[in-house]
């Protein structure tokens, strides 16, 4: 195995049509880097393209301008072929009429994988994220952080060389939020898996990342790209780190002016 | 044995809690109560045709009806008519909903054929389709294409409509997540549109099956030569009541048996329910 792949994002921009008919500019321009077995988290305001931005990364989405390019690390030159990539979503996107194991096993399904190994692979990502025993419980059966779980172990059977996070925790209470960032935490540290994190959470970005993407209200611009120095592994105990609160209080900043800025389209808009 | 508290009031007269009493209170439950009233009405029946000595061409007791029931099943061959009224209610259905669900995936995933269907759904759904008898019979004749064409087409309206109904209305997220698990358009439509639509397209075959029971029925009493229609118009036709009486009982249970078998579905889909 190489260095890994880096995903250049070049020049992207999305505009839309609103239901009203006008055009609306979503991203504007965008460029940036994500770095192999890195962290890189994407925070702004709602409403500013970071979710889109992501769907575009995949691949799930098509940009109106600009492209995506996967890079070989080692030679700098264009990749042989795409990184294997896997989403988790905000609304966990499960299947409801699927089982725990169904669910997980659905991207093994695709590709054509025998039923046996397929359950054998669901039960091992499953492990991974502490949910061995649920496997024929339905979605419903489920609090939101199992099914956040549940959607993490289906991403994580496709062993994907870059992992898609797109807003993972913003539907989860609190108190599940921090079990699971720092589980998250741990995960990516151990595995060295690329990670691409969207959040409107500063401390989930600076608990997680190697590096934080800063974007504008709509459009969507880069304002800034802020390096995370802060030792690894990190935990809730990292938020009392006297770096920790200069790089949140920075971010803050940054995105104050942004927030104020997109509530005011959203007033606008409404 | 004497109760001890004062304050306790104290029943005088019949025991509440004898056989007698706990037998009124069964009788009193709301099913058992709907069976008694069933029995009631049925004894009455049966004491006022007797006592009024009532012409049985005008209306038979239950007695004389159920003898002419057995009668029909054990050597009139009522068994073959009610195979042959099911089978070709199911007949139907079954093309109605493999070309219903066909139909409605083709629309739901292109505005082309969405467009081009829409007007002819449009005229054809609301139109009785029992109107559609006499032309059918013209172009099919009256043998087993035509009971299924005219069953098939009871059915298919409810079924094309919710199948793009319930497609429509699955979660973009689903498809999100399943395209980004690789899945191809064809996996997007088998593994994800039809399994969330399945509720809505079961809510299309409810309405369908019983438009497809009324048309057969009705057809058959048209030109059946078999069937439970035939065998209801004719015995009217030579006034034997209590067989008119006993095909229709045998159309009861049938739909009886349809509705409950379609509660068990009902129940089996409740894993689609996501809270």
């Amino acid at each position: 195995m190489g260095m890994g792949v880096a995903i250049e994002c070049d020049d992207v921009s999305l505009t839309y049509s609103a239901k009203s008919g006008a055009p609306v500019e979503a991203l504007q321009r965008v460029s940036f880097r994500i770095h192999p077995r890195r962290v890189t988290a994407v925070i702004g305001p709602s409403g500013c393209g970071k979710s889109t931005l992501l769907q575009i990364v995949r691949g799930l989405l098509s940009p109106s301008a600009g492209r995506i390019r996967f890079i070989d690390a080692q030679s700098g030159g264009a990749a042989a072929t795409k990184p294997r990539m896997a989403t988790v979503w905000q609304n966990f996107n499960l299947f409801p009429w699927r089982t725990v194991v169904e669910n997980v096993g659905f991207g093994l399904e695709v590709s054509g994988m025998q039923r046996s190994e397929r359950v054998e692979r669901s039960r091992r990502s499953l492990t991974q994220v502490d949910l061995a025993g649920f496997e024929n419980k339905y979605p419903r059966q489920l609090s939101g952080g199992m099914r956040q779980r549940v959607g993490l172990a289906r991403a994580l059977v496709m062993e994907p060389e870059v992992l898609l996070l797109d807003e993972p925790f913003g539907a989860l209470d609190a108190q599940t939020r921090l079990i699971l960032q720092e589980q998250l935490a741990r995960l990516v540290e151990k595995s060295g898996t690329t990670a691409v994190l969207v959040t409107h959470s500063i401390e989930e970005a600076i608990l997680l990342a190697d590096t934080i993407l800063v974007m504008t209200a709509r459009p969507g611009r880069i304002a800034a790209e802020i390096r995370v120095e802060l030792p690894r592994p990190r935990s809730m105990t990292t938020t009392h780190l006297s770096g920790y609160s200069s790089l949140f209080d920075q971010i803050y900043g940054l995105l104050r002016d942004e927030v104020v800025k997109a509530m005011t389209i959203e007033t606008e808009s409404a | 044995m004497l109760d001890e508290r004062p304050s306790m009031p104290v029943t005088v007269g019949p025991s509440t809690s004898g056989p007698l009493h706990n037998f009124v209170q069964k009788l009193g439950e709301p099913r058992v109560l709907g069976w008694i009233a069933v029995a009631f009405v049925l004894i009455m029946w049966e004491v006022i045709v007797v006592a009024a000595h009532l012409n049985p061409i005008y209306l038979p007791s239950p007695s004389q009806i159920l003898v002419a029931l057995v009668a029909m099943f054990k050597t009139g061959g009522l068994l073959g008519d009610l195979l042959a009224t099911l089978g070709r209610i199911f007949g139907g259905f079954a093309i109605a909903l493999v070309a219903g669900t066909l139909l409605g995936i083709w629309m739901a995933t292109s505005q082309r054929v969405s467009a081009i269907a829409d007007n002819f759904i449009a005229a054809l759904y609301p139109l009785p389709k029992v109107t559609l008898i006499p032309l059918l019979i013209i172009w099919l004749g009256t043998g087993g294409p035509f009971m299924l064409t005219i069953s098939a087409l009871g059915a298919i309206f409810p079924i094309v409509i919710n199948t793009v109904l319930g497609i429509r209305q699955c979660d973009p997220g689903l498809v999100l997540a399943a395209r980004d698990l690789e899945a191809s358009n064809r996996q997007v439509i088998r593994m994800v549109l039809l399994p969330s639509a399945i509720p809505s397209i079961f809510a299309g075959v409810r309405l369908g099956i019983g438009v497809s029971i009324i048309l057969v029925v009705a057809a058959e009493m048209v030109v059946g030569k078999v069937g439970l229609g035939a065998r209801l118009y004719l015995a009217g036709q030579i006034l034997e009541t209590e067989q008119v009486f006993a095909v229709l009982i045998v159309l009861a249970i049938l739909g009886v048996a349809v509705t409950k078998a379609q509660d068990l579905i009902d129940d089996w889909l409740s894993q689609w329910r996501l809270s």
